[in-house]
């Protein structure tokens, strides 16, 4: 159903909601926040959870350094609690290490529903009609975005070829070794892959700065708009009660 | 070939890609800082920075162009905010003041010099913007002088090493990979054998 | 008629390299004609095509001599960029030709940047889709899931999707498999089209082509005129550059040399009529038959799925005895590749069991196994002794490219380089290649034969992924056909090749020698 919105107002309430959740310094926020984009998730979006809870776990990891200062050690990393200082709404009930940790979650989790309901293309396209982006910009992002997830299947590759080489089978997981070896060929597979798109886009005439036009551009749509005004109103109610 | 300052399509896709890709490995870097805070203490933040600032040096030494060292360390930030960096929104500001400190250095020299030394000065650049930054965010001035010297000094070092020394020897590695043949850096290195 | 591409004199030189990779030659294409460009790998052929729109010297460094025109204008009038509109190109690597997004942006990519109305757009890519056989719920599939054969195809739509009036492409039908490849060809060289084409083995673009360019190792050109007088009369210099010729006439040169004469032909079939009896092919198209060794390997009812990809075979079990080669056919994106992954024990299986030592591939994609910055570093990275170094480069035809960087190389030189490193040393009981054979020349594929063949005689077991029915049956001891999630046949060569209605079904064609397989059962059969 998110999926079926138009990226720019999507991204305009999350980026709002991001926002609020850098300034709202209360645990009770970040976690209604998480749960809500959790909730949307696996209720609407019909995302395994499994997959969910994989998802948390890169975000979880920073959170993690602010959790374990405070929890582990029992003091505050000076970062969090300069965090908390800084910020206009503070309750100061909860530990700042474990509010800055449901803020990892919570701003992660807001930016996966965005990610996991918008088609990074349609975003890009989005982007490039309405709010003008150069399109040579905009398909260098589009191949970013491309890229990220494809740098695991390249790992996968340069593992195999490694551990021909070596003579070892390959490994479960990367040790830190493999990892420093890899980390070479991939920076420069993301390089080449960079430099052979723009001769690809190139030779079928991209050009910048002439005009182009857009096989699908989703048109705004009154859902749209009544989606961003709903949720806007729903932040302002609950920052309002809290 | 003159060096023009117009971005090709080959380096707006570099950027964006080393962009994205560096954005991956500073929120992987947090994770270290957290980690090495909680055990060392609050002066690591100055000892770890200098990584935050590579992107920044990789990516101007390699396509040498005005803008790229500022560009690519605020898709760097921008890309991690994307991510759900703890730092949130003004990641942003922090990425746009240690990519100027660096683009300072690089402008300083009018993008005709890349050697090692210029890219650890674009890293002590980088670590002097950061640290009036942080100056005026988090109200350096209480502190006592004797403290703030030393982390001025382990950042700037940090910046060098971490920073230009690390970036300079990732340029090396990837120049011997052969993906930057037609870049700015191997006309300069090449023409300099000749 | 006026003139689609005038090349006077061009030659190509890399920048920083000390000679020419191409030229000087001269090149002329009338609207409306189809012309093959062939010759031996690394003879510039891709560089070449690159100088056409002006790539080089724009996009890619590199400096080109002499009077290029296209439809009567000078290339460097315009950008590469501004040519889109009357040229499409289709590069060597389909990696190169996307620019890595989903299908349908691929497709409709070029088609926007002509700024062409939504409603054309829509309709021309779902046309390009159904032409090339692309099922169309893969329009928000991301390119980077595809096989190698998936993504040459998406290519090959996204060329035709542009309807330019000139079409150049290199090597379009390199990855797929028969069926496909036909498919292909038909439409990228339906008359009256104009086509500058580049491509190693004619079997499906023979009769569909006006005009030959022959270029020698050089890169300069050697003969050019209609197919059937090429190679009519110029067999014999063609096949000693190494040069792709069609069965008939190889079949031919061999025949004279044994003293027997036979009329120049251009198929296999019309030869077989003019066959002396008693006359033994069996060398000439098969392996010796040699006794398999021991068990080396084996998958019991193996689940195999790409890296983070779901699983595509199931309940496949197989072995591999010492000495034997067994080949592995089957459609594009049926499982190949992820069974090679599987069979040399990189990737395990998901259910099931593997049972044996690891093995090594020779990855689809050759420069997967490049990591040094230079041939020869790269030889010594893999453990050849620094003295065999010169003479491996030599046997593998890389002699010259020694000091080059492998990212550098052409498709060709990578592919034997490639190979050349993993079958230089003894380390690996089990070898399994995928494709060795594309991208590659006559020479090369007779070379990469030789080397199975002496690797299967050392003790080793291999296995062979190839679309080249033929290049099977001259170094596959047994083949298996893989399709539709598992494994469709199973048994001797000789008698899969010639199971027609088999191959047909899962879109594969029986060998050029079919026919002559026939006649030698035939004969056979008399004898008896
Ligand atoms: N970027 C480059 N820098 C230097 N030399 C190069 C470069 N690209 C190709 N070459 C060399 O130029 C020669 C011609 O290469 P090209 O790719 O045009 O060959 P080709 O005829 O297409 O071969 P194949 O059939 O194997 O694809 C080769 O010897 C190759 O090593
Ligand atoms: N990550 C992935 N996600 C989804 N499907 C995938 C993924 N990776 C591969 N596939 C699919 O798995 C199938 C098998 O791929 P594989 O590369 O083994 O095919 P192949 O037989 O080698 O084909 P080709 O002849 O084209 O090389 C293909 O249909 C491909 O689309
Ligand atoms: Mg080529
Ligand atoms: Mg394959």
């Amino acid at each position: 159903m998110l999926s079926q919105l138009h990226p720019l107002p999507k991204m305009a309430l999350c980026l709002i909601w991001i926002g609020a959740s850098v300034l709202v310094f209360d645990l009770r926020f970040q976690v209604m926040t998480l749960t809500l984009a959790f909730g949307l998730l696996w209720g609407v979006e019909r995302v395994a959870l499994w997959k969910l809870l994989a998802l948390m776990v890169p975000f979880a990891l920073f959170g993690f350094g602010f959790l374990t200062t405070s929890v582990l050690f029992n003091k505050e990393s000076g970062f969090a609690l300069q965090m908390a200082q800084e910020q206009a709404m503070t309750s100061p009930d909860f530990s700042p290490g474990l509010v800055l940790f449901a803020r990892a979650l919570a701003c992660g989790m807001v930016s996966a529903l965005f990610a996991l309901t918008t088609d990074p293309g349609q975003l890009v396209r989005a982007l490039m009609v309405h709010l003008r982006l150069p399109a040579s910009v905009g398909f260098a992002l589009m191949q970013a975005m491309h890229l990220v997830p494809d740098l695991g299947r390249e790992v996968q590759v340069l593992r195999m070829a490694r551990a021909m080489r070596l003579g070892k089978p390959v490994r479960r997981m990367p040790g830190p070794r493999e990892g420093m070896a890899v980390s070479i060929p991939l920076l420069a597979f993301a390089i080449r892959r960079a430099s052979r798109a723009a001769v690809a886009m190139e030779a079928r005439g991209l050009r910048p700065g002439q005009p182009r036009s857009q096989m699908q551009t989703q048109p705004f749509q009154k859902a749209d708009w009544v989606f961003l005004g709903l949720g806007v109103a729903f932040l302002g109610l609950v920052i309002r009660v809290l | 070939m003159p060096n023009t300052a117009v971005w090709t399509l080959r380096e707006t896709l570099i950027v964006a890609v080393l962009g994205a890709v560096f954005g991956v490995l500073y929120l992987g870097w947090v994770q270290v800082w957290l980690i090495l805070q909680a055990i060392l203490g609050a002066v690591t933040m100055d000892v770890v920075m200098g990584f935050w600032f590579i992107v920044s040096i990789i990516a101007a030494a390699i396509i040498r162009k005005p803008g790229v060292a500022l560009v690519s360390e605020v898709l760097a930030a921008a890309v991690q905010i994307l991510l759900g960096s703890p730092a949130g929104l003004l990641l942003l500001v922090t990425g746009l003041v240690q990519g100027a400190g660096a683009e300072a250095v690089f402008a300083a020299t009018r993008y005709r010099r890349w050697s090692l030394p210029v890219l650890m000065a674009a890293g002590v650049g980088a670590a002097v913007a950061s640290f009036a930054y942080t100056w005026v965010r988090f109200d350096y001035g209480s502190l006592a002088p004797g403290l703030l010297i030393l982390m001025f000094v382990l950042r700037c070092a940090s910046g060098a090493l971490l920073g230009g020394l690390l970036g300079h020897l990732i340029v090396k590695a990837l120049y011997r990979t052969g993906v930057l043949s037609g870049l700015a850096i191997e006309r300069d290195l090449r023409t300099a054998h000749v | 008629m006026s003139e689609a591409v005038r090349c006077e004199g061009v030659a190509v030189r890399y920048l920083f390299a000390t000679r020419d990779a191409v030229g000087p030659l001269t090149l002329h294409v009338a609207q409306g004609e189809r012309v093959l460009l062939l010759g031996p790998s690394g003879c510039g052929k891709s560089t070449l095509l690159h100088s056409l729109t002006g790539l080089i010297p724009t996009a890619i460094p590199g400096d080109r001599r002499g009077g290029l025109h296209l439809f009567g204008q000078a290339v460097e009038s315009r950008r590469p960029a501004d040519w889109a509109d009357r040229v499409a190109m289709l590069f060597q690597d389909a990696d190169q030709t996307l620019a890595g997004f989903t299908v349908a942006d691929e497709i409709a990519f070029a088609l926007e940047n002509r700024a062409l109305s939504p409603a054309v757009m829509v309709a021309r890519v779902e046309k390009a889709m159904a032409q090339t056989g692309l099922p169309t719920d893969w329009k928000g599939r991301r390119i980077s899931t595809l096989s190698g054969g998936q993504k040459q195809l998406v290519a090959l739509a996204a060329l035709l999707a542009q309807g330019a009036d000139l079409v150049v492409a290199d090597e379009p039908t390199a990855s797929l498999a028969p069926g496909a490849a036909k498919g292909v060809a038909d439409l990228l060289l339906a008359p009256g089209k104009t086509v500058l084409i580049v491509d190693h083995r004619l079997g499906p673009i023979l009769d569909l082509i006006d005009r030959v360019v022959v270029l020698g190792r050089c890169g300069r050109p050697l003969v050019e005129g209609p197919p059937g007088a090429v190679f009519a009369s110029h067999g014999a210099t063609l096949a000693e550059q190494g040069i792709w010729t069609p069965l008939a006439t190889r079949l031919r040169l061999a025949l004279a040399g044994q003293g027997v004469e036979v009329p120049a032909v251009l198929q296999v079939g019309e030869l077989v009529p003019h066959l002396p009896r008693g006359l033994d092919l069996a060398p000439m198209l098969m392996p010796a038959p040699c006794p398999p060794g021991p068990e080396i390997l084996r998958l019991h009812q193996a689940d195999c799925a790409p890296p983070f990809g779901p699983v595509v075979l199931r309940d496949v079990s197989l072995a591999l005895r010492a000495g034997e080669v067994l080949g592995i056919l089957g459609p594009n994106g049926a499982g190949k590749s992820t069974l090679a992954a599987c069979l040399a024990g990189l990737i395990p299986p998901r259910k099931g069991r593997r049972e044996g030592p690891s093995g090594a591939i020779a990855f689809q994609n050759a420069e997967a196994h490049f990591s040094a910055d230079s041939v020869q570093a790269e030889c010594l990275a893999m453990g050849v002794p620094g003295a065999k170094v010169a003479a491996l480069l030599a046997d593998w035809g890389l002699a010259q490219v020694a000091g080059q960087h492998p990212f550098t190389l052409s498709m060709g030189q990578k592919r034997r380089l490639a190979l050349a490193l993993l079958t230089a040393t003894d380390r690996w009981p089990v070898l399994v290649l995928d494709e060795p054979t594309a991208g590659l020349d006559h020479a090369g594929t007779t070379g990469v034969a030789r080397h199975i063949r002496r690797l299967a005689a050392s003790g080793k077991a291999l296995a062979v992924i190839t679309h080249d029915a033929d290049f099977a049956l001259s170094v596959c001891d047994r083949v298996i056909v893989l399709a539709h999630g598992g494994v469709q046949a199973s048994g001797p060569a000789r008698a899969v090749l010639r199971d027609v209605a088999l191959l047909s079904r899962v879109g594969l064609a029986p060998p050029e020698a079919a026919p002559l397989l026939d006649w030698m059962e035939t004969q056979e059969r008399i004898a008896c």
